[in-house]
C-alpha cells in the first residue's frame, strides 16, 4: 500500500490545493491574533513602564486613589521635600476660543517637573506652570490647535482656562489630547486620579514607605517595579478578552473550513471510487484502502498546519512592522509569538482536517469491488439516506423556530443563539433540497441569455449534495454578514433616536444680549446650514449660576429640531440640561429662582439629558410671566447631512465670536458615534472575510474538481462547437450561480436572524428600535458574492478552456 | 501506396504532408508521418490499421479536434490550419459532425437536448426546415419515443443513434465517427452502421468513420489503411478479400 499512497499523493496535490488554502488560512489567522495581540502587549507595557519615569514609590489602588489618600500623599511629599507626579484624566468639555472642541474631551496630568515627565515634547516646550498645556500632536492636528492658542477646560465659573505652550507624541497608556499639570485639573469636576508617582529625596525609600502606609487608607504603596508589573497584567488582560474574541472569528472560519475540506474530500474519493474499487479488485482489504486515506488526509493536515502556523507567524511580523511604519512605534511593541498558541494553532488545524475527513473517508471502505466494473451514479436527494437527512433537517427548522420564538418572547440572548446554530444546521440539513431546487429557478431566469447558463445551470444541479456542500461554506459568512449588516441597521436607528433627543439641536448659538437680523442671516447663509432659527428668551440669574439665559422655543423653533419633545417644557416647569448641571456641581435644587430685572420667579426644576448649551428652557407661556423684555438669545442650527462638523463649527464659531455668542457642537459627538458604530461594523465585516474567503476558495475548488471531472464532457462539446469563451463561460456561470444561490439563502437567514437580535437585545433597551431593512448593503452582499463566485472560477475555467478536444476526447 | 483518382476541387477533405509528433527528441512519438490522402465527397470512408497506427490521431486532424505539427488541411473547401480556434470551432460546430466510440452525450440533457445542442450552442433556433429534418432523422432512427429520455436511461446502441442524430440534424457536410461501434453487440452494430450508410445514400452525406472490425468496414464505400502513421493503401469499393489482404500485409 505503501507505493499507492505515496502515488496516489503525488498525482492528487493539485486536488488538494483548496483543502490545503482552507487549513492554512484558518491557523494562520490563530496564529496572527497571537502575533497582533502578544505585540500590542508588548507595546502597551512599554508605555506602562514609561508613564512612571524616574520615581521610586507609586501610591494607588487597582482602579485609581481616593481623595483621602492623594490628599495625605502630597502632604507627605511636601513635608518631606519629595518630588511627585499625579497621573491622572478626565473626560471634559474643552473649548477653544468660542469653539467648542468637543462635550467629553480627554484630559490627562503632566508633571512640570522634566524628569517626572511622561511625554516627549515634540514642538514648543514643557509646561512649566498650571496655567501651562501640553497636546497631542495627533489631536491638535485635527481639532486645529496651535501653540499659544487658550482653552477653557470644563465649563461655568469652575472652567479653567489654560495656554498651549508645546505638543507631544502620543502615548499608548493612559493617553490624553490635552495634558495640564495635577493643581490646574483638580480644579476642574469630573477629573480622576489614578496614582501619584513620587520620587524620595533623600534616598530612604524604605523609611518613606512606611510613613506613606501610615497615612493613606486603602492605598498601596509599591516600588515602582512591583506597581508596573501589576498594572501590565492588568492591561494585559484586556489584550486577552480581545484575542479571544477574535478566536470566536477564528471558530467561524474553522468551521467553514471544514465545510471545505469534507466537501473536498467527498468529490476527491467520489473521483477516485473506481481506483478504490480496482484496489479491491486486486486484492486490497477495506481496511487497508481506509488505512492508506486516513494517512493521505493526516499528511494533508500536518503540512497544511505547518504551513498556516509558519505563514501566519509571517504575516503577524509583516503586519506589525506595517503599523509601526505607519502609526508610529509607540503604538505597538515586539511580537513575541506563545508556544502554547501555535501548538493549539497548528492541532487545531490537523484535529480540524481530520475531522472534516472522517466522515468521507469512512465512505471509502463501503466502495465495493464491483464499483471498478460500473460507473458510479451520484447519490441523490431521493436515495434513501437523503430523505432521512430531508427529514432530519425539517425537524431541526421546525424545533429551533420554536426556540426562537421563545428566545425572542424571553429576551434571552444564550437562547436565540443556541436557536439560532440550530436553525442553522437544520437549514444545512436541508441543502440537498433546497439548493438545487434555487439554482434550477435562478437558472432559468438567467436562461434566455444563452446555452452557457443552461449548460452551467444543468451542471450545478447535478450533484445535489456537492453543490449544497458547496453553497454552504459561502452561506455561512453570508448569513453572519448580512445578519450583523441588518442588525447594526436596526441598532443604528434606535442608537440615532437616542441621540436625536439627547442632541436635538446641531448647533446652538447662545448668549446674553439680543442677536440682531444680520447675525441670523449670516449663520442661516454659512454652507451646511438647512435651518436657523431665533429662539426668544430673558437673561436671568439663579443662585450657584449667576447670569443664564432662560429660552422659551416656541412651536416653529421646536420643529425645526431632531426632537422636537425633548424641548418642550409643560408651563411652569424650567428644563435643567446637562451644560447648566455641570455649573451647579450636580446638585440640582428641587426648585430655582430666576431674578429678571428684579422680579423673581420660583419654578420647579426637570433634569434632562438633552444638550443645546448653556441656558435654561421653559414654555414660551412661563417666558412670558418671567418677566423682562424677550429677545432673541440663541439661535438653533440644523445642518445637511454629511456636513464636515468642524468645517461647520469653525464657521459658526467665527460668526459667533463677532456677535458675543457661544457655540455647542453637537454634531461632533454624532460623527464621533457614528465612527463607533462604523469601525465596529467595519471590523466585524472584515473579520468575517476570512471564513468568506476560505468559502470561495471552496467555490473554486468544487467547479475546478468537477472540471477535472467532466474533462470528456468538456472535450465533446468543444468539438461539437463550442467556443473556448463559452466554455469559460458555462464554468464562470456555474461558480456564480453557486454564489448567488448561498447569497440568496444567507440574505434570507441573515436578515432574520438580524432581526431576531434586534427583537431579543436591542427592544430591551429601546422599546420601540426599528427594523430597518438595508436594502443597498444587502443588494452589496449579493452583488460582491456573485462577482467573487464568479472570479473564484476564472483560474479553473481557463485551465479547462485550454485543453485541445482531442486531448480532452482520451481522458479518463 | 494507392493514390486516389479523385480531383482536387472535387474531394470533401484532403490532406498534404500531414505530420503529428507527440514530444521531442529520442523520445518522439510519429504519430501521422507525411500523410496525403483526398476523401471524395458522398461517400461512407471506414480507416482502419493495425492498434497506436494513427487512426484516431488522423481524425481528430482532419476533423480539426487537434493541431497538426505539419502539414495542411483542407475541409469542406476550408484551409483548418489557417482558422484560429474561435473559427476552428465556429467550423466544427456548423459544417462537421461526430460520433464517438463512448461518452457521446452529456448525462445532464435530455436526448432531445443533445440533439439539438449544435444549434443551440450556434445561438439559432430551431427552424422550420431544422424541425423537419429532426423529425424525419429521429423517425429513421427509430428514437421517437425515447427523446426525453437522459442518456443513463438509453442502451448503447441508442445512445450511439442519438448521437447520429445530432450529427445529421445540423447542415454537417462531414460526419466523423471513431469507432461507433466499438462498445455494441452485432446487433447494435449493423443497426447503427446501416443507419450511417444510408445517411450517406439518402441524405448525400460524407461519411469518416474509424474502425478497426472487418464487419463495420464492409458498410463502407472506401477504405484507407493505415500503418506506422503512413497510409498503407487507399481502397475503393473493395471486395472482403481485398481488404482482409490489404491488412495482413503488415500485420
Ligand atoms: N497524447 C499523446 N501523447 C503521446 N503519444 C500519443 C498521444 N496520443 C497518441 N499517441 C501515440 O500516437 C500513436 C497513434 O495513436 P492513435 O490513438 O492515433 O492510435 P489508433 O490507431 O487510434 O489506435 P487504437 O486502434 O488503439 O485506438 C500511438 O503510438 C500513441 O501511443
Ligand atoms: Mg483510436
Amino acid at each position: 500500500m505503501r507505493t499507492v499512497l505515496i502515488a496516489s499523493l503525488r498525482a492528487h496535490t493539485r486536488r488538494y490545493v483548496a483543502a490545503f488554502v482552507a487549513v492554512t488560512i484558518a491557523v494562520g489567522f490563530v496564529v496572527v491574533t497571537n502575533a497582533l495581540a502578544s505585540a500590542t502587549k508588548a507595546g502597551l507595557s512599554q508605555g506602562v513602564d514609561d508613564a512612571y519615569p524616574a520615581s521610586d514609590l507609586v501610591v494607588g489602588e487597582r482602579y485609581g486613589i481616593s481623595e483621602h489618600d492623594l490628599r495625605a500623599t502630597l502632604e507627605t511629599a511636601r513635608r518631606e521635600g519629595d518630588t511627585t507626579s499625579v497621573i491622572a484624566n478626565g473626560w471634559l468639555p474643552v473649548r477653544s476660543d468660542d469653539r467648542t472642541l468637543g462635550s467629553e474631551v480627554t484630559v490627562g496630568t503632566v508633571s512640570t517637573d522634566d524628569t517626572m515627565r511622561r511625554q516627549d515634547v515634540t514642538t514648543g516646550r514643557a509646561p512649566r506652570s498650571d496655567r501651562e498645556a501640553l497636546v497631542d500632536r495627533g489631536a491638535a492636528k485635527a481639532d486645529g490647535i496651535a501653540i499659544g492658542d487658550v482653552l477653557t477646560l470644563g465649563s461655568g465659573p469652575q472652567g479653567q482656562e489654560v495656554t498651549v505652550v508645546g505638543l507631544a507624541d502620543s502615548v499608548s497608556y493612559l493617553g490624553a489630547d490635552v495634558y495640564v499639570p495635577w493643581p490646574t485639573l483638580s480644579r476642574v469636576p469630573g477629573a480622576q486620579a489614578d496614582a501619584v508617582s513620587y520620587r524620595v529625596g533623600d534616598g530612604a525609600v524604605g523609611r518613606r514607605t512606611a510613613q506613606l502606609e501610615d497615612v493613606v487608607d486603602d492605598a498601596q504603596v509599591r516600588t515602582r517595579p512591583a506597581y508596573v508589573d501589576d498594572r501590565v497584567t492588568m492591561v494585559n488582560q484586556g489584550v486577552d478578552v480581545i484575542s479571544y474574541l477574535l478566536l470566536l472569528f477564528a471558530a467561524i472560519a474553522a468551521f467553514v473550513a471544514v465545510l471545505v475540506i469534507a466537501n473536498t474530500f467527498t468529490i476527491l474519493f467520489a473521483q477516485r471510487t473506481r481506483d478504490f474499487a480496482l484496489l479491491r479488485c486486486v486484492g486490497a482489504t477495506g481496511r487497508q484502502v481506509l488505512r492508506s486515506v486516513r494517512v493521505e488526509s493526516f499528511a494533508l493536515a500536518v503540512v497544511a498546519s505547518v504551513i498556516g502556523v509558519v505563514g501566519g507567524a509571517g504575516a503577524g511580523y509583516g503586519l506589525t512592522a506595517l503599523v509601526r511604519a505607519f502609526a508610529g512605534p509607540e503604538r505597538i511593541g515586539a511580537v513575541s509569538l506563545s508556544p502554547s498558541w501555535l501548538v493549539a494553532a497548528f492541532v487545531g488545524g490537523v484535529v480540524v482536517t481530520w475531522i472534516a475527513a472522517w466522515w468521507p473517508t469512512r465512505a471509502v471502505t463501503r466502495v465495493s469491488p464491483l464499483a471498478a466494473l460500473r460507473p458510479a451514479e451520484s447519490p441523490g436527494v431521493r436515495s434513501r439516506g437523503g430523505r432521512v437527512r430531508a427529514g432530519l433537517g425539517l425537524a431541526v427548522v421546525a424545533a429551533s423556530t420554536a426556540v426562537l420564538v421563545g428566545a425572542v418572547t424571553a429576551n434571552s440572548l444564550p437562547v436565540l443563539l443556541v436557536g439560532g446554530m440550530a436553525s442553522f444546521v437544520g437549514v444545512l440539513l436541508l441543502g440537498p433540497v433546497i439548493v438545487p431546487a434555487l439554482l434550477r429557478a435562478v437558472g432559468r431566469l438567467l436562461r434566455r441569455t444563452g446555452p452557457s447558463l443552461r449548460i452551467a445551470s444543468a451542471n450545478a444541479v447535478r450533484n445535489p449534495r456537492r453543490s449544497a456542500a458547496t453553497t454552504a461554506s459561502l452561506l455561512v459568512g453570508v448569513t453572519l454578514t448580512t445578519a450583523v449588516l441588518t442588525g447594526m441597521a436596526s441598532a443604528r436607528g434606535a442608537i440615532e433616536s437616542q441621540m436625536d433627543a439627547q442632541h436635538p439641536v446641531d448647533v446652538a448659538l447662545t448668549g446674553e444680549t439680543s442677536i440682531g437680523a444680520a447675525t441670523l442671516r449670516q449663520v442661516a447663509d454659512t454652507r451646511g446650514v438647512t435651518a436657523a432659527r431665533a429662539v426668544n428668551g430673558v437673561v436671568a440669574t439663579a443662585k450657584g449660576l449667576g447670569s443664564v439665559p432662560v429660552l422659551g422655543p416656541d412651536e416653529t423653533a421646536r420643529r425645526s429640531t431632531l426632537d422636537p419633545a425633548a424641548l418642550h417644557a409643560v408651563p411652569g416647569r424650567v428644563l435643567v440640561p446637562p451644560d447648566v448641571l455641570g455649573d451647579l456641581d450636580g446638585e440640582v435644587p428641587d426648585r430655582l429662582t430666576l431674578d429678571v430685572d428684579g422680579r423673581r420667579t420660583t419654578l420647579p426644576t426637570r433634569v434632562v439629558g438633552s444638550e443645546w448649551g448653556r441656558a435654561l428652557v421653559v414654555n414660551p407661556a412661563t417666558l412670558r410671566g418671567l418677566g423682562g423684555d424677550p429677545a432673541p438669545l440663541a439661535v438653533w442650527v440644523q445642518a445637511a447631512d454629511g456636513t464636515d462638523p468642524d468645517t461647520l463649527g469653525g464657521d459658526l464659531g467665527a460668526v459667533a465670536r463677532d456677535a458675543d455668542l457661544d457655540t455647542t457642537n453637537a454634531l461632533k459627538d454624532r460623527a464621533y458615534v457614528d465612527l463607533q458604530l462604523d469601525v465596529l461594523v467595519y471590523a466585524v465585516l472584515g473579520l468575517l472575510g476570512i471564513a468568506v474567503a476560505i468559502a470561495l476558495v471552496g467555490i473554486a475548488n468544487t467547479v475546478g474538481l468537477s472540471v477535472l471531472e467532466r474533462g470528456r464532457e468538456h472535450a465533446l462539446l468543444r468539438a461539437l462547437g463550442l467556443t473556448r469563451r463559452q466554455l469559460r463561460r458555462v464554468l464562470a456561470a456555474e461558480g456564480l450561480l453557486l454564489a448567488v444561490v448561498a447569497a440568496v439563502i444567507g440574505t434570507v437567514l441573515g436578515t432574520a436572524y438580524g432581526w431576531l437580535g434586534v427583537l431579543t437585545i436591542v427592544r430591551t433597551a429601546v422599546p420601540d428600535a426599528p427594523l430597518v431593512m438595508p436594502w443597498t448593503e444587502l443588494g452589496a452582499v449579493v452583488v460582491v458574492a456573485a462577482l467573487a463566485g464568479l472570479a473564484a472560477c476564472v483560474l479553473p475555467a481557463r485551465r479547462a478552456a485550454r485543453i485541445a478536444p482531442a486531448q480532452g476526447l482520451t481522458l479518463d | 501506396m494507392t493514390t486516389t483518382t479523385h480531383e482536387t476541387s472535387t474531394t470533401a477533405a484532403s490532406a498534404r504532408g500531414l505530420t503529428k509528433t507527440y514530444g521531442d527528441g529520442p523520445a518522439a512519438v510519429h504519430a501521422l508521418d507525411g500523410i496525403d490522402l483526398d476523401l471524395a465527397p458522398g461517400r461512407f470512408t471506414a480507416v482502419m490499421g493495425p492498434s497506436g497506427s494513427g487512426k484516431s490521431t488522423l481524425m481528430h486532424c482532419l476533423a480539426g479536434l487537434d493541431r497538426p505539427t505539419d502539414g495542411s488541411i483542407v475541409v469542406d473547401g476550408t484551409d483548418l490550419t489557417r482558422l484560429g480556434d474561435d473559427d476552428l470551432t465556429r467550423f466544427r460546430r456548423d459544417r462537421l459532425g461526430f460520433v464517438f466510440q463512448a461518452f457521446n452525450l452529456l448525462p445532464m440533457l435530455t436526448a432531445r437536448q443533445n440533439i439539438v445542442l449544435p444549434i443551440e450552442l450556434a445561438g439559432r433556433r430551431l427552424d422550420a426546415t431544422a424541425a423537419t429534418r429532426l423529425d424525419q432523422v429521429v423517425d429513421v432512427l427509430g428514437l421517437a419515443d425515447r427523446l426525453d429520455h437522459r442518456p443513463g436511461e438509453l442502451s448503447g446502441g441508442q445512445q450511439q443513434r442519438v448521437a447520429i442524430a445530432r450529427a445529421l440534424v445540423g447542415d454537417a457536410s462531414i460526419v466523423f465517427a471513431d469507432e461507433p461501434t466499438g462498445n455494441l453487440d452485432s446487433t447494435a452494430s449493423a443497426e447503427v452502421l446501416s443507419y450511417l450508410r444510408r445517411s450517406v445514400r439518402e441524405l448525400g452525406r460524407t461519411v469518416v468513420m474509424v474502425t478497426h472490425e472487418l464487419d463495420a468496414a464492409a458498410y463502407a464505400d472506401d477504405v484507407v489503411v493505415l500503418a506506422d502513421g503512413r497510409i498503407r493503401s487507399h481502397l475503393h469499393a473493395p471486395s472482403t478479400d481485398e481488404l482482409v489482404d490489404a491488412l495482413k500485409v503488415g500485420a
